[in-house]
C-alpha cells in the first residue's frame, strides 16, 4: 500500500472542503451582485471568513435527536447521504495524470453511486418521525429518481460516440471537438437534469420552505444538518466536474492553447459551470411540483431519447458521421 | 424557451450595476431635518417648569430641581434630568412644550445597547448629545456660544 493511496483522498477531501467553503461564499456574493447589494462582507476581508463563521456556529449548536425518532437511523442518514457524494469523485479525471482511478465503467459507477444519496435522504426523513419531513423526503425521492432517468439517457449519445464508459477515454475523444457541439441536445438535457439532481433552484423542491418547513431535514440541527448541506455542495463539485469531463472536453485546451497547464483548463471550465449554477439560482423562481414531474417525463425524457436516436442516425451519415 | 435566456441576460447585466445598499454601520445615514431622534438637553436653559415631564405620554422623563444657589435670583435650577429610552416613543411633545427650548430633538438615532440599564440616559449624557440638532433649534446658541 502506497502512501499516496492514503494521502490522496485526504488531500482531495481538503480540496473539496475548501471548495465547499468558498463556493457558498461565492454563491452568496454572486446572488448579492445580481440583487445589487454587496453580499457578505463583515467577517474577514471581503467576507472571506463568513462561511467559516457560519460552520462554526452550526457546529456549536445543540444536537437534537427527536425523542420518538429512530435514533440510530436518524444519526446514520446524513452519513449515507454524504459518503456517495465523496465516493463519486474517485472516477473523475482532473487531468491525464491527476486522477484516482482508471475505471472501465467510470460513468456507470458515478451514476450508480450518486443515486445512493436518495436512500440517505429517505432514511433521514423517515427516521425523523415527522409527517412533514416524510412528505419532503418522498418528494425529494420522487424528484431525484425522475430526473436520474433523463440524466443517464442524455449521456448515452456520448457513450455511443466514444464506445466506452471510461471517463478518460471520453475526454480523449474530445481532443478536436468538444461534445457540447455534436451533443448539444444531450448537453441541455444533462444540464437541466443535473441541476435537478443537485436540488438547486429552480428545482429545489426538497427544501421548499413555504410548503414543507424545510423538507426532509426539518428535524435535523447543527452538525447533522451541516452534513446534508455538505453533501449537496460536494455534489455541486462532482456534477460540475462531470459536466466538464463529458461535454466541455475536460482538460483539453481549446484553440491549441496548450501552453496553459491542463489543470488550469479543467478549473476554468469547472468554475464556469459552478458560476452558471449560481447565476441560474439568481434568475429562476422555484418550479411547481406538478410542472416538475411533467417536465421530467414529458419533455426531458423524450428529448434524451430523441438525442440517442439522432446520434445513431448521424453516426451512419457519410460526412457528419466523422464527428460522431 | 427564449424567455429563460432573456431572464439570464437580465441577471447577468444586473451584476455590473452599482449597489443600491447603504454602508450603514460604516457610514451612518444622514436623517432629514424634521427627524425625531434622541433629545439634547441644555441644563442652563431649563427653568424646572416640569411641563415636559407632565406632557410625556409614556412618563419616561423624570426631573428634580433645587433652589437657585445664588440667593439673589428667584426660581429653581435643574438638578437631575433623566429620559428612559426603554419607553420613550420620540413623540417630540416634550420639545414642543418646552418654553425655553432646553430640551430639543437631534437627528441621532443610535440607541442599540447590550443592557436595558444603559437606555436610562441622564442629564450629562443628554447634554453631551449635542450633534445634529434640528436647525430651527440650533438658531439658539449652544453652550459656549456656538452655532450648530
Amino acid at each position: 500500500m502506497q502512501v499516496s493511496m492514503v494521502l490522496g483522498p485526504v488531500l482531495l477531501m481538503l480540496v473539496v472542503l475548501l471548495f465547499v467553503t468558498y463556493a457558498i461564499l461565492f454563491e452568496r456574493k454572486v446572488l448579492g451582485w445580481i440583487q445589487n447589494r454587496p453580499g457578505p462582507n463583515r467577517v474577514g476581508p471581503w467576507g472571506l471568513l463568513q462561511t467559516v463563521a457560519d460552520v462554526l456556529k452550526l457546529l456549536i449548536k445543540e444536537d437534537v435527536v427527536p425523542r420518538k425518532a429512530d435514533a440510530s437511523l436518524f444519526k446514520f442518514a446524513p452519513v449515507i447521504a454524504f459518503v456517495p457524494a465523496f465516493a463519486v469523485l474517485a472516477v473523475i479525471p482532473f487531468t491525464d495524470t491527476l486522477k484516482f482511478s482508471d475505471f472501465a465503467v467510470g460513468l456507470l459507477y458515478y451514476m450508480a453511486i450518486s443515486s445512493i444519496t436518495i436512500i440517505g435522504i429517505m432514511a433521514g426523513s423517515w427516521a425523523s418521525n415527522n409527517k412533514y419531513a416524510l412528505l419532503g423526503g418522498m418528494r425529494s425521492a420522487a424528484q431525484m429518481i425522475s430526473y436520474e432517468i433523463p440524466l443517464v439517457m442524455s449521456v448515452v449519445g456520448i457513450i455511443m460516440t466514444v464506445g466506452s464508459l471510461n471517463l478518460e477515454e471520453i475526454v480523449r475523444a474530445q481532443k478536436d471537438v468538444w461534445f457540447i457541439f455534436p451533443q448539444f441536445v444531450g448537453f441541455i438535457v444533462f444540464l437541466i437534469a443535473s441541476v435537478s439532481e443537485l436540488n438547486r433552484t429552480p428545482f429545489d423542491l426538497p427544501e421548499a420552505e413555504s410548503e414543507l418547513v424545510a423538507g426532509y431535514f426539518v428535524e435535523y440541527s447543527g452538525f447533522r444538518f451541516a452534513f446534508f448541506m455538505l453533501a449537496e455542495y460536494v455534489y455541486v463539485f462532482a456534477m460540475a466536474s462531470l459536466t466538464t469531463v463529458l461535454f466541455l472536453g475536460g482538460w483539453n485546451a481549446p484553440f491549441g492553447l496548450t501552453f496553459i497547464p491542463p489543470i488550469i483548463w479543467f478549473a476554468v471550465k469547472f468554475v464556469a459551470i459552478v458560476f452558471f449554477l449560481f447565476w441560474l439560482r439568481g434568475t429562476m423562481p422555484r418550479i411547481r411540483v406538478d410542472q416538475l414531474m411533467q417536465f421530467a417525463w414529458k419533455v426531458l425524457l423524450p428529448l434524451a431519447i430523441f438525442n440517442i436516436f439522432l446520434t445513431a442516425l448521424f453516426k451512419e451519415l457519410p460526412v457528419i458521421g466523422n464527428w460522431y | 424557451m427564449l424567455g429563460l435566456v432573456k431572464g439570464l441576460a437580465i441577471t447577468l447585466k444586473n451584476m455590473t450595476k452599482p449597489r443600491v445598499t447603504h454602508r450603514y454601520p460604516d457610514e451612518p445615514l444622514p436623517m432629514p431635518d424634521r427627524f425625531r431622534g434622541i433629545q439634547h438637553f441644555d441644563p442652563e436653559k431649563c427653568i424646572v417648569c416640569n411641563q415636559c415631564a407632565r406632557i410625556c405620554p409614556t412618563d419616561c422623563i423624570t426631573l428634580t430641581g433645587k433652589k437657585n444657589p445664588d440667593p439673589e435670583k428667584k426660581g429653581k435650577v435643574i438638578d437631575t434630568y433623566d429620559i428612559n429610552f426603554e419607553t420613550c416613543i420620540l413623540c417630540d411633545l416634550c420639545t414642543e412644550v418646552c418654553p425655553t427650548e432646553a430640551v430639543v430633538m437631534t437627528n441621532n438615532y443610535e440607541l442599540a445597547v447590550y443592557s436595558r440599564d444603559e437606555l436610562f440616559k441622564n442629564l450629562e449624557w443628554l447634554h453631551a448629545n449635542n450633534t445634529h440638532i434640528r436647525s430651527e433649534n440650533s438658531m439658539n446658541l449652544l453652550p459656549g456660544g456656538k452655532k450648530q
